[in-house]
């Protein structure tokens, strides 16, 4: 040790004074770093529940009209997942996409926490009671003045008591029945059922029919009842023998067109030439002049459906003639004998009953435009976004003196009211619904208000009512419970036990109808609007009318067509783009004579090179100038116009380019006028998680003919003859791949107890019984349509965090743009859907083409070539089949997704689930919905489809808990629970008693990549493709 | 190398040394065990559930954390528990009573309680968020309560007894958990049955350690009797499953 104290070097006594300090520092942070919980216990226990175990609520989606039956998953008072109700006559158990994200419309962190006023244009917390005193004071008023008969009440539609209820309150108000009004409701469809069958919306006999034609009817999507439709139709697909072909017409290839066998793509408008030539009303040699469609193309369909009796003919075009389209297809279905086998005229739902068409609502937006109303309340719907621009619903808003919202988010009508009263959310409050003929869905809330100044409106109404002495005395009721259960027969103890069942025979409280008045103006023809282009507006199957834009699962979730994501986007064919030198991710600007957006092109094969097309749902404003919204400026912004932070500015509003004017039955007209197609010169990456379109001879959506599958000797299950070595094919249970058997069996530890006798857990005899199981699933793709509810049941269930947002980006280099995240590949959907097509050479008009949909997530294999590269043995196999990610031992090396054929394992590049990072995905309220039984992820690990661990281990808990054993198919996966086709099955594949196990080896069944030798636990069916029964040109 | 720069080097090595620490500190390895921090009502706990030689009132565990045996949380009880009570037991001691008289605020006695307010207990056990463990699996199997949370029945203040670390949950689900160990840790072979801190009484049926469980397994019965009989066997380890997803997930 030196003594020289004048050298440059850190002396010793200097470098322990800095250990000292150091020292103190560690010390300091070992003992604060420890967060101190709370323990918070209720005040008065609540009876029959169980902290920690979960309570189901039976009640009624309502997020479209059709409204299902769910049940509420709800959690120590909050409500963590919706699943369908297995009772409900509708939807059978399964739940789509929206009606999931329902979840996060009730936890939105962009709802009105109360009642607010504008007063001198700036937007003010009010007290229940000042609002409602202003509410009464202005209903007074226009009622002294005479007046309050033209006052206007628009409401969301929906089936049940509350419309009803509503237009009684209304009559003692002294207004007129209420606007019940659904942008997405096909007004033609129903009108002409109304005439042809009596009924609005028959029940749909998919599985009765030998052929489906749909005209433009997106049956899977926003057309009708989505759901049961979806059932039924997958129930008739995946009979095989008899299933029915699928002629699907119409310009644009929608999701429902790309399930069908055949695409005739018509112009658009030439429907009606076409149907009538079927109807035998017209030539079809004019019908092919018209349309543009091959005169063999249609006379092999007026063949084909003369010949397949009974089909089932549908109607759901959005041109100006669709009335007269849809009727002419009612006489079709009627002159062959459909109607009562198809159509079950008499089993239909009443949930389109009483509803307002578009040109009701444009008559009173008229009238508001004369000045003629004075008070507007509107509930649940958006005119000031879903009317055409050309329809200028703000000027004629801005007449009426006194407006009141309803809404619970700050859309943009809100925005022009004059009060916000705001509502509960469906799961928060009570209702009913009609759930078919002769049964009642009943709506009960699962969880108390997230927010405890908002109300129910009805018992708004009935507070109001009884502020006004003249009706008083006509509600004697507390609330709006107390009303239903008044005319509920039997009273509060059959009401108590039809809430628990969610579905009882009997009847809502029907509405009278309101009479449509005389339609209003037709739009221009087609043909004489200004335009190169015919273009094809359609509501989106994931956002619907745009009301699901505020759902970060919504706007995460790939459209099921084009696969685009956090954006707008304007479908052009190939040849077109290649013609007018347009390539993917160019901004194009359509241009109509009404107006123009601009949005990147995508070039897609399924669509008429003379036409285009734009999807409704994005594109949410705000009157008022927000900053964007970049994760932390709550304090400035404390009301997010625009309809909240995840909608606003996105994607471009396809309502500019319509045309006004309704078609026969007042319907909105969404496909009635051309377009020219402009290049701007600006480029993007769209926003998009599609690979690449085609399979390249990889065999992961394989399909198979029909007519292969009737073939006596493919009845049985005929063994091919394989090279030695190669894969069998055959489903293994248990767990046999080479690698795996290995890695605790014959190489089991020789100091153990049993000297290596026992074989480790994977062995099937090993004495925990871990191996005694091999969950697999089994995916059907003759059912799958690609709707895609299983990738939101799965973001629902395992805490998945949304990552599009623009502020979710890097904080250095950031780049504040929507789905950035996602065009550098950092989505994190564990189940995926992935859409592949088949003929049709790239950038070559065709309408021979096919599309396969496969969801695609971790195969769970059993030989995992994730597991040997993980340096921390992170993922490893459970001997009950399952791959394991082991969030806590990752490092994220990303070894195991490189390695992963599927790609199906996925990083957390940033803090997703950490709240004080601006990527957090969970804003509170929305972390309320996250499922306390899956560990919310940090930065920097690697994550991945489990199998619903979760819920194996639940089931495990349960039925150790009651000493028994599990039973067959007890419990599911979230997908596979969703799935409204009924394509995914769960299960012990080595237990027989289970329905995997007998699907596994179906002749159908192939494992994606068999060739890696990969021994994947998910198997999937092969889809069965229908050719034509008369050959083209034969 | 001079002497000096070694003064130089060291440091640096030092400096990722305490850089280590650090990140140990944070990454939740190091255990808050026998942290014992101040709760907003001194409960005592020996004076409800210590056995009645010990002075206590002999209240079953469950009679208050009574999801124990039916749920993964094991829940504290809501104030009206409390005062279910503690309307009319008002305490003896000076000091006593002036924590009775916290919970009369909290359940708002004043107002007939409308002004409630659940009573913000201080956390002490706690397993990371990525760990899952479900009280109901382990009471139910008949391992007792003290086996992971120590003597609470003879605590004034309730500390963390045991690590929960990783090491200490696989040292059961690797070499297995002895029930008589179990029995041992509650101090149960100590006293009779009839006296467990806790408990209902012995032999009653569907129970083990004085705790009422959903399903007991012959083993878990037959070393309650074995403990307190003449001639004790070799133990039983009951060894658990162990697999990683088990717990992580």
């Amino acid at each position: 040790m030196t003594n020289d104290t004048e050298s440059k070097g850190v002396k010793r006594r200097d470098f322990l004074k800095v250990l000292g300090v150091a020292g103190a520092t560690v010390g300091t942070v070992g003992c604060s770093s420890e967060k101190v919980g709370k323990l918070i216990p209720y005040v008065v226990h609540p009876d029959q529940t169980i902290s920690g175990v979960s309570t189901y609520y039976a009640s009624t989606c309502r997020e479209c009209a059709a409204g299902c039956g769910i049940i509420a998953e709800t959690r120590d008072g909050r409500t963590t997942k919706l699943e369908g109700n297995p009772e409900h006559p509708l939807n059978k158990g399964a739940l789509c996409a929206r009606g999931q994200s329902s979840l996060q419309g009730l936890y939105n962190p962009d709802r009105f926490r109360g009642p607010m006023m504008k007063q001198n244009a700036a937007w003010k917390a009010i007290e229940w009671d000042t609002a409602l005193a202003l509410v009464s004071q202005k209903l007074g008023e226009a009622r002294s003045r005479g007046t309050a008969a033209n006052s206007v009440f628009v409401n969301q539609h929906e089936t049940g008591s509350f419309p009803g209820f509503l237009d009684t309150w209304l009559a003692g108000a002294g207004m007129k029945p209420h606007l019940s009004v659904d942008f997405e409701a096909d007004g033609a469809a129903i009108e002409a059922n109304r005439r042809a069958y009596g009924a609005s919306w028959p029940k749909l006999s998919f599985t009765d029919a030998k052929l489906i034609v749909s005209f433009g009817a997106d049956f899977l999507e926003t057309w009708g009842m989505s759901v049961p439709q979806q059932l039924d139709f997958a129930d008739a697909r995946a009979k095989i023998e008899g299933a029915p072909r699928f002629i699907y017409i119409g310009p644009r290839r929608s999701l429902t067109g790309l399930n069908a066998d055949q695409w005739i793509a018509c112009k658009p408008g030439t429907e009606l030439a076409i149907a009538n030539a079927l109807a035998g009303n017209g030539s079809i040699a004019d019908a092919a002049a018209k349309s543009g469609v091959a005169a063999d193309v249609l006379t092999r369909l007026q063949q084909e459906l003369a010949a397949a009796k009974p089909a089932l003919v549908l109607s759901g075009v959005s041109s100006a003639n669709a009335l007269d389209v849809a009727t002419a297809v009612a006489a079709i279905n009627k002159a062959s004998g459909a109607v009562g086998t198809t159509i079950k005229t008499s089993e239909g739902t009443t949930a389109f009953d009483g509803i307002s068409s578009y040109a009701e609502l444009v008559a009173a937006v008229e009238r508001m435009r004369a000045g003629q109303v004075p008070v507007a309340f509107v509930r649940g719907v958006n005119p000031a976004y879903n009317l055409p621009a050309a329809a200028k619903f703000a000027d004629a808003f801005a007449k009426v003196p006194f407006k009141v919202s309803f809404s619970l988010y700050p859309d943009e009508t809100t925005e022009l009211c004059d009060l916000v009263l705001p509502d509960l959310h469906s799961l928060e409050s009570w209702g009913d619904a009609d759930a078919g003929k002769g049964t009642v869905s009943m709506q009960q809330p699962a969880m108390d208000p997230v927010f405890t100044g908002t109300r129910a409106t009805a018992d708004v109404l009935i507070q109001l009512a009884q502020k006004d002495p003249n009706t008083a005395s006509k509600y004697p009721q507390k609330d709006y419970r107390s009303w239903l259960i008044g005319r509920f027969p039997g009273g509060t103890s059959a009401f108590t036990a039809a809430v628990q069942k969610g579905v009882v025979a009997g009847s809502v409280a029907a509405r009278t109808s309101t009479a449509a008045p005389a339609g209003t103006a037709a739009p221009q023809p087609i043909e004489q609007t200004p335009g190169d282009l015919f273009l094809v507006t359609y509501h989106s199957s994931v956002l619907g009318d745009g009301r699901g834009a505020n759902k970060p699962w919504l706007q995460e979730l790939p459209d099921p067509v084009t696969k685009v994501l956090w954006s707008s986007w304007v479908e052009i064919h190939p040849q077109t783009a290649t013609a007018r030198g347009i390539e993917r991710g160019d901004i194009v600007e359509v241009t109509t004579a009404s107006g123009k957006v601009r949005a990147p092109a995508y070039l897609y094969l399924g669509i008429r090179p003379d036409t285009i097309a734009v999807a409704v749902g994005q594109g949410h404003s705000s009157v008022a100038q927000l900053d964007a919204w970049d994760g932390k400026n709550e304090k400035t912004h404390p009301v997010q116009w625009g309809y909240g932070r995840y909608a606003r500015n996105l994607g471009a509003r396809a309502h500019d380019l319509l045309a006004p004017g309704a078609n026969g039955a007042g319907g909105l007209v969404l496909t009635g006028t051309r377009a020219s197609l402009a290049k701007t010169g600006d480029t993007e990456i769209l926003v998009s998680t599609e690979g690449s379109a085609r399979q390249h001879g990889r065999g992961i959506a394989q399909a198979v003919p029909i007519a292969e599958l009737l073939k006596p000797e493919s009845r049985e299950h005929a063994k091919e003859e394989k090279v030695p070595g190669a894969p069998t094919g055959a489903f293994l249970p248990g767990l046999r791949s080479p690698v795996a058997a290995d890695a605790q069996g014959d190489l089991g530890s020789p100091t153990a107890e049993d000297k290596g006798k026992d074989k480790g857990m994977y062995a099937a005899n090993h004495w925990s019984g871990m191996a005694r199981r091999r969950w697999a699933m089994t995916i059907d793709l003759a059912r799958c349509t690609g709707c895609s509810a299983c990738v939101t049941a799965c973001y629902a269930e395992n805490n998945i965090p949304t990552v599009g947002a623009a502020w979710q980006n890097a904080t250095v280099y950031a780049e504040a743009k929507p789905g950035f995240n996602v065009t550098r590949g950092r989505e994190m959907n564990w189940l995926r859907l992935e859409r592949y097509f088949e003929g049709a050479n790239e950038g070559e008009w065709t309408e021979d083409f096919e599309a396969r949909f496969v969801p695609m997530l971790c195969q769970h294999c059993g030989n995992a070539p994730c597991e040997p590269v993980c340096p921390v043995y992170a993922t490893y196999h459970a001997p009950d089949g399952l791959n394991v990610q082991v969030y806590n031992r990752c490092v994220g090396t990303r070894y195991c997704s490189n390695n992963c054929p599927y790609k199906v394992r996925y990083f957390n590049w940033f803090g997703y689930g950490e709240p004080d990072r601006k990527q957090y995905a969970f804003p509170s309220p929305l972390d309320w919905q996250l499922n306390p039984d899956v560990t919310v992820r940090t930065k920097g690990v690697m994550e991945k489809c489990t199998f619903c661990v979760q819920r194996i281990r639940e089931a495990e808990t349960r039925v150790k808990s009651e000493g028994r054993d599990l039973v067959a198919d007890e419990f599911t996966t979230a997908c596979a629970q969703a799935c409204p086709s009924r394509a995914i099955v769960f299960g012990d594949a080595a237990d027989p008693t289970w329905s995997v196990a007998g699907q596994v080896d179906d002749r159908r069944a192939y494992h994606v990549f068999e060739e890696l030798n990969t021994y994947t636990a998910v198997v999937y069916l092969k889809k069965v493709t229908h050719a034509p029964a008369i050959p083209a040109r034969a | 190398m001079t002497q000096q720069r070694k003064w130089t080097a060291i440091p640096g090595l030092l400096v990722l040394a305490i850089g280590a620490v650090v990140l140990s500190a944070y990454s939740g390895a190091s255990s808050s065990q026998g942290s014992a921090p101040d709760q907003p009502i001194a409960f005592p706990h020996p004076k409800h559930a210590a056995s009645v030689e010990k002075g206590g009132l002999g209240l079953n565990c469950l009679y208050c954390h009574n999801n124990a045996n039916r749920s993964a949380d094991v829940g504290m009880p809501a104030v009206n528990t409390c005062m279910g009570c503690h309307q009319s037991v008002m305490g003896t001691t000076a000091a006593g009573k002036a924590e009775i008289q916290k919970l009369w605020k909290y359940a708002d006695v004043a107002n007939m309680g409308k002004n409630a307010r659940p009573v913000p207990w201080v956390r002490i056990h706690k397993v990371p968020e990525y760990v899952h463990f479900p009280h109901v699996r382990h009471v139910n199997a008949g391992v007792t309560c003290q086996t992971c949370h120590g003597q609470v029945q003879g605590m004034p203040k309730v500390y963390q007894a045991a690590s929960l670390n990783m090491g200490w949950c696989v040292n059961c689900h690797v070499n297995g958990y002895d029930p008589k160990e179990g029995m041992k840790a509650a101090g149960y072979d100590t006293v009779t049955p009839a006296r467990y801190a806790g408990g209902v009484p012995y032999g009653t049926a569907g129970s083990v350690a004085g705790i009422m469980t959903a399903q007991v397994s012959a083993i878990s019965r037959d070393t309650e009797a074995r403990v307190h009989s003449a001639a004790t066997p070799s133990s039983e380890r009951r060894r658990a499953r162990y697999d990683c997803a088990a717990c992580h997930y």
